[in-house]
């Protein structure tokens, strides 16, 4: 990847949820195979999330949960992006979830969903994958 | 690294063996341990620096204390959770609030929807407190109740209220609060703590708390140093300890300019630590840190009182080694670290289920880390002798070189003007990232084999295990609760109390908080009101 193509994306979390572990490691990661991560960290609401991927033209959103609040935010997220006509939009979640709620992500839109122990390769190749679709 | 099938074979005729011979501190292992590394030998336990266990008969008298963590939804749903833990035979209450409680926060609040009652219980009002522990007896079970300060002053008065209504004195309490300024929010994060409270008030509203507990509390726990939390973020055994004891010395240094005696307090303090994989190292730790901790008070605080140089902790069997993918593994790692806090000779543990790398444990999952601990407690004997290690070359030798490294890295701290200074100044935050960063990077490299995650994977997972699952309507009851709560009552009290609370947060000579934050809690004022209260007094706003 040039520096001109870095593939550009918002790494947040949502509501009160502070667990930083995983969004910290995985955007390391990101920054370290050449993507332009743009860190929101914690405490973000999913208007302001929307806002701010409108605002920089950011089509890819990497969103981690661990205490539970996943469905909550991930419906108004596709809501919103679906009332912004954000049609190329992609939505990526990481954290502890449970395997029912992967498939209801799925369905509600969500491209991939990275649960602990995912390998690196697999998270990279997997967002590589959606960035050049 | 081992993962197919003539990999297995090549692997055997080589011989399979270990990736390398370190600790997960980074501590090179001998190939055998004699007694040329060992410089102690000739300590007992219950005897001064109480490396071997700070009683002489340890779990001869009384099993560590089965605390197991629990808290979720409404107070109603913690409390049946509670009472069927103690029907199971836990012996002792572990709660833990929702993160809306922990930030001081109601569930009301803008940004709390999403959030209420998933990770804790959601404590807002005194009557949620009264029915937390409803048919609970305050006198006869010793509670934790994990919440970090500005929010531990107001679960603190809330306990002392609902205890009062109840019929039972506050001299006859049992249990701890941990009041941790600095460690609650998932380690130590300038990231997560400055953002509601700040900083420097939370650990003085801390010290309030403490003051009024160990003049009026004296089967009360003051501070529960939370190392667990840090460890959690992936820091290394060594630097857990560090950071756990500096910050604690930092506390001790603080009471003492409040006019109190090292001997006052210090057996009020306790730790909560983490009990990871490295089963010797683990051990090892706990040890050390008995040592440094009885130093410490001994040589830097005065203490005369031996009680003052009881190192006490209780332990969770650490998080971090356990892995979504074949989770009943989660069910050997756990019993493997169980074993390690009680040879470790340790007060309390909570067994992490095997399912929280999924949910909150079901009842199903709860009892067995609670069964875990009774088979450990009942039938492998372990308790019958105490510190059944002591005097094995490694264990004390690995003692010894804990100790080195952590003293060490104390005085690193010290030296940089202690841990709250180092936290402040976003050092810590530092040592941290670092250490997440590396510990992945050891588990993506194969340094650190992981079974079932970078060793001998499934392709197709079959396991299905059963899963928590919160009520739907919780968290907009919970909400309609609150509205309801405040339209109801009598607001004049409320203001009143809230006014004084912010008139005496205010005041030129600053007074102890806990009094008015108590009065407060009584008129009927929320969790959320008076940390607001206090936010205004400092000139703070929530910065999101």
């Amino acid at each position: 990847m040039t520096a001109k193509a870095k593939t550009r994306i918002i790494m947040a979390k949502f509501g009160l949820d502070g667990h930083s572990n995983g969004i910290r490691i995985i955007s390391k990661w990101l920054k370290d195979a050449g993507f332009e991560v743009i860190y929101m960290g914690l405490y973000n609401t999913a208007e302001g999330v929307i806002k701010a991927a409108l605002e920089e033209g950011v089509n890819i959103i990497g969103c981690s949960f661990l205490e539970g609040s996943h469905l909550f935010y991930v419906k108004k997220l596709v809501q919103l992006a679906k009332e912004h006509k954000m049609d190329n939009i992609n939505f990526i979640v990481g954290g502890v979830i449970p395997p029912d709620d992967v498939l209801k992500l799925k369905e509600m839109g969500v491209k991939e969903v990275y649960t602990p122990g995912t390998p690196k390769d697999v998270i990279l190749n997997g967002i590589k994958a959606i960035a050049s679709e | 690294m081992v993962t197919k099938a003539n990999e297995f074979y090549d692997a055997y005729l080589t011989g399979e063996k270990p990736p390398n011979y370190n600790t997960l501190s980074g501590i090179e292992l001998k190939q055998f341990y004699t007694a040329r590394d060992v410089r102690h030998m000739d300590e007992v336990p219950g005897k001064y620096p109480f490396t071997r266990g700070i009683h002489h008969d340890m779990y001869r008298r009384r099993f560590w204390t089965r605390r197991q963590q629990s808290g979720f939804g409404t107070p109603e749903q913690s409390n049946q959770r509670m009472k069927f833990l103690l029907s199971q035979g836990q012996t002792g209450l572990n709660c833990d609030p929702d993160v809306v409680t922990h930030l001081g926060l109601d569930p009301d609040y803008p940004l709390a929807e999403g959030d209420i009652g998933l990770a804790g219980t959601s404590i807002s009002t005194l009557e949620d407190m009264e029915k937390l522990f409803q048919d609970i007896p305050l006198n006869k079970v010793s509670t934790t109740i994990i919440v970090h300060p500005p929010t531990s002053a107001v679960l603190m008065a809330m306990y002392l209220i609902i205890a009062r209504k109840m019929g039972i004195p506050e001299s006859k309490l049992i249990g701890t609060i941990m009041n941790d300024a600095l460690n609650q929010l998932v380690g130590p994060t300038l990231e997560a703590v400055e953002r509601f409270f700040p900083v420097e008030a939370g650990v003085r509203l801390g010290l309030d708390v403490m003051e009024y507990c160990v003049k009026h509390m004296p089967r009360w726990n003051i501070l529960n140093i939370n190392a667990y939390n840090m460890r959690e973020t992936g820091i290394s055994a060594v630097q857990e300890a560090a950071f756990a004891l500096s910050l604690a010395a930092d506390y001790i240094q603080r009471l003492m300019e409040r006019g109190l005696t090292a001997d006052e307090f210090a057996r009020k303090i306790a730790f909560f630590c983490s009990m990871d994989i490295d089963f010797l190292e683990e051990i090892s730790k706990i040890r050390a840190m008995r040592r440094i901790w009885a130093k410490m008070l001994k040589e830097r605080f005065g203490a005369k009182d031996q009680r003052s140089c009881w190192f006490r902790t209780a332990i969770q069997t650490s998080a971090l080694p356990l892995t979504a993918q074949q989770p009943l593994n989660n069910i050997v790692r756990a019993t493997i670290q169980t074993l390690a806090a009680v040879l470790a000779g340790t007060q309390s543990i909570h067994t992490t289920s095997y399912d929280e790398a999924y949910a909150l444990p079901t009842e199903e999952s709860h009892k067995l880390s609670i069964r875990l601990q009774q088979v450990i407690a009942y039938e492998t004997n372990v308790t019958k002798t105490v510190d059944p290690l002591g005097g094995s070359y490694a264990i004390e030798g690995l003692t010894d070189r804990l100790e080195e490294e952590i003293q060490s890295l104390v005085q690193v701290i010290e030296d940089k003007g202690g841990f709250i200074e180092c936290f402040k100044q976003g050092w810590v935050e530092e040592q941290i990232n670092e250490a997440r960063y590396e510990y992945a990077r050891r588990i993506e490299s194969g340094e650190q084999v992981v079974v079932g995650v970078n060793a001998f994977k499934e392709e197709v997972e079959e396991t299905r295990i059963d899963l928590f699952k919160q009520a739907s309507d919780m968290q907009e009851k919970r909400k309609q609760y609150i509205i309801a709560y405040k339209r109801n009552r009598n607001q004049e009290k409320v203001d009143k109390a809230l006014d004084r609370l912010y008139k005496e947060a205010t005041a030129s000579e600053r007074v102890n908080l806990f009094i008015p934050v108590s009065e407060a809690v009584e008129a009927g004022a929320t969790t959320g009101e008076i940390i607001d209260t206090l936010r205004k007094a400092e000139n703070f706003e929530i910065r999101l």
